[in-house]
């Protein structure tokens, strides 16, 4: 009689075990660490402009070969979704020793425990040669964790010779900026004189954290404001109060007027179609290559409080559960030395961090075509929130500004991002601080 | 007796052990998942929180149902399912009874029809943002004026809160019937031509040959297909986060959207979990529901 073969089960299960035994070790990660030999660094950065990415990689090639015991491991990810990426890595315990953070999520990632202080290594000359911008976004709960290399600016790209074929007047300085009424005759002239009526581009061709960073300052410069900022605990009143709405009801209308292009070849500014960009510090290599002397540089207009723009960028921090601290603040005193910071400042077009490389800057220097940003920097900026609440903020801010943008309801909409900010808000506590 | 008994039993105990692997599998990446969403609903938990995790009952269902956004979402699952399963079913029937045919170029056809099922939607979505490109040149526009003779006024398909569902249910349609084409297809092919012959002879036209030769002997494979459409389409989800974002004001919102954006740019995982436990249920409803409606007959051979 025929042995049924399924009959042998000690032989059956043994060779199951293995299959799955060979499976789950191919599935491990090896790790082989080095006893000996230099320190392995690991890096993340964001990819932005292509220049950005090329400096990057430039400065961690020189610095692997001026100190020959640490070895950099630079890892780049894309800007689109690397909040998203570095939050599911940080829940994972996966971070690397050092990375960049987007400023207004460092109190996020300070509150949740990933990111160790730099306080103890801050030099006093350091301390003083940055720019008060770039300690006060890497500062929470009275320590610093970060530090950027670079700030930003925010404003009203114009193309002088549309502007003054409708005589436009051209501010220079944020005092000078066009008041709301102004601002509204500009657009209504320039949209009689333009095809098909689209003078303004607001960049609606890039999408989630630019909305909160170009058209929170609106709301600002009408006297409202994201959050209370007395004790980051509530934003009623604040975000769905009068002068919010007021801000939000005259962007609205742009829209509704036809003014605002789709820009869905992100050209419409460069190819001399509408006259001014919103837009920030990193567009000027390409807006200067395409209109030379035509370009200008607008501070954002004034909605009653003042001309208002945004501030913030990209800042460097320290995982709490890097074993290389001392190595990777080696690496950040480097990006910090002057040459380097005005090295990735040509490269992004982004402000300077330090004085010391501002005052070698053409761009930013005295007289620079950009040294609007840096005295926006020390005039008119407003931060985005600095709290650990900031995550839910921006996303809240983000829906409401699509459908105002879509022409819902302004005061329903602002009231539902209420809601959601401070229920999140009482979710967390009040985000109290917790030591750990 | 006692030998045939017995090795019935070995068969089933062999079967058991062979499956087990895969059961393994399932409840590892389906069930434990599931019973973690369950778990997870009834709390507050946030994405890599700090804080101590407390039992909340019952409130983040109490939530999300007195969201708009989800109960839009709901809805727009709902109609999205109720019109994409019958049109999309039908398209591709027509679409395996043209090719059906026993031409030498039939292969080609097929290829080209199938072709978008292959691509990621994501490939398929940013080619149709081109396609629905506002203003007088964008491609669908252009298109739809040159047919009318110029009476067509431009529509922003993606920001229209009428146009934009219609606009995802075509780029969805066109993206998966060529899947359920070549289901068809192969259903077709198992009808047997003596039928189609013997009701020829009869004197049966065309609508007649479809109706009472083509329909009853393709039942069962319309009904898996109606199944397997109604699931696919409740996962619609990559079309609206790249295209729409769920607008305009949530007129293409999808649970999955909410659920994704939810968790990922709110970090509110809690109320995430409630929104997918609903969901399984409603779709686990829905899909017992056409199960009991239609019933496949199965042939006993």
């Amino acid at each position: 009689m025929k042995k049924n073969p399924y009959q042998n089960y000690p032989l059956f299960l043994l060779m199951s075990a293995i299959t799955v035994c060979c499976l789950l070790i191919g599935g491990c990660s090896s790790n082989s660490e080095q006893a000996t030999g230099p320190v392995t660094l690991n890096v993340w950065f964001h990819t932005g402009r292509p220049a950005e990415q090329r400096v990057m990689e430039d400065q961690v090639a020189r610095f692997n070969v001026s100190h020959k015991e640490i070895s950099i491991a630079l890892t780049m990810i894309p800007e689109g979704d690397y909040n998203t990426q570095v939050q599911a890595a940080a829940s994972d315990g996966k971070l690397p020793d050092l990375l960049d953070l987007d400023g207004p999520f460092l109190a996020n990632y300070a509150w949740r425990g990933h990111l160790a202080p730099l306080d103890g290594n801050l030099v006093d000359s350091l301390k003083d040669d940055l720019l008060p911008s770039i300690i006060k976004q890497g500062t929470y709960n009275g320590k610093v964790y970060a530090l950027g290399t670079f700030d930003s600016g925010l404003g009203l790209y114009g193309n002088r010779q549309l502007l003054e074929a409708v005589n436009a007047r051209i501010p220079q300085q944020p005092e000078e900026a066009w008041s709301k009424a102004e601002f509204q005759a500009i657009l209504r002239k320039l949209a009689a004189r333009d095809p098909d009526g689209m003078v303004l581009d607001l960049r609606l061709d890039y999408d989630g954290e630019w909305y909160t960073y170009a058209f929170s300052p609106v709301i600002e410069s009408a006297g409202g404001d994201l959050i209370n900022r007395a004790s980051y605990q509530s934003a009623k009143g604040v975000l769905n109060g009068r002068q919010a709405i007021d801000a939000m009801q005259e962007i609205q209308s742009w829209f509704a007027k036809g003014y605002v292009t789709p820009n869905t070849d992100a050209n419409s500014f460069v190819d001399g179609r509408v006259a001014l960009s919103w837009c920030g510090h990193w567009e000027f290599p390409r807006y200067q290559n395409a209109l030379g002397e035509k370009l200008v540089l607008i501070p954002l207009p004034d909605l009653g409080e003042g001309s208002k723009t945004g501030m913030g960028s990209w800042c460097w921090a320290i995982t709490k559960k890097s074993k290389h601290k001392k190595e990777a603040m080696a690496f950040l005193q480097f990006l910090l030395q002057k040459d380097e910071v005005l090295a990735m400042s040509k490269a992004n077009g982004a402000v300077p961090a330090t004085y010391s490389a501002i005052a070698e800057s053409d761009l930013y220097g005295a007289g620079g075509m950009l040294n609007l940003f840096v005295r926006q920097l020390q005039k008119s900026a407003v931060p985005r929130p600095i709290t650990p609440g900031y995550p839910v903020i921006t996303s809240a801010f983000q829906e409401a500004f699509l459908d105002i943008k879509n022409g819902a309801e302004v005061k329903a909409t602002l009231d539902k991002a209420v809601r959601i900010i401070d229920e999140d808000i009482s979710d967390n506590e009040g985000y109290r601080f917790i030591d750990q | 007796m006692d030998t045939i008994r017995g090795a019935k039993r070995n068969e089933s105990r062999a079967a058991w052990i062979m499956v087990t692997p895969a059961l393994l599998g399932l409840a590892l990446t389906i069930a434990l998942p599931f019973l973690i969403a369950l778990v997870l609903s009834v709390t507050r938990y946030k994405l890599d929180t700090p804080l101590p995790v407390l039992f909340v009952g019952l409130e983040q269902f109490t939530r999300i149902f007195s969201d708009q956004s989800f109960l839009r979402a709901l809805l727009n699952n709902l109609v999205f399912a109720l019109v994409i399963v019958p049109v999309q079913t039908a398209a591709a029937l027509a679409l395996a009874m043209l090719l059906n045919r026993p031409l030498r170029v039939m292969p080609f056809f097929r290829t080209i029809f199938f072709l978008p099922v292959i691509f990621p939607m994501a490939l398929v979505a940013i080619v149709w943002e081109l396609i629905y490109a506002p203003g007088p040149n964008g491609l669908l526009n252009a298109f739809l004026s040159l047919v009318s003779f110029g009476n067509w006024q431009p529509v922003d398909f993606l920001n229209d809160p009428v146009w934009a569902m219609p606009a995802i249910m075509l780029l969805s349609l066109w993206q998966g019937v060529g899947f359920q084409m070549i289901i068809m297809l192969a259903g077709l092919q198992g009808i047997p031509r003596s039928l189609y012959e013997a009701a020829i002879i009869d004197g049966a036209g065309l609508w007649q040959q479809f109706f009472h030769i083509t329909l009853p002997q393709m039942r069962n494979t319309i009904i898996f297909v109606a199944l397997v459409t109604t699931i696919l389409a409740f996962r619609l989800f990559d079309q609206v986060w790249i295209l729409t974002q769920g607008g305009p004001n949530r007129a293409t919102t999808t649970v999955i959207f909410e659920t994704v954006r939810v968790v990922f740019k709110r970090q509110d995982v809690a109320r995430g979990a409630a929104m997918s436990v609903v969901f399984f249920l409603v779709v686990l409803s829905i899909t017992l529901i056409q199960h009991l409606y239609m019933k496949q007959h199965r042939e006993v051979e």
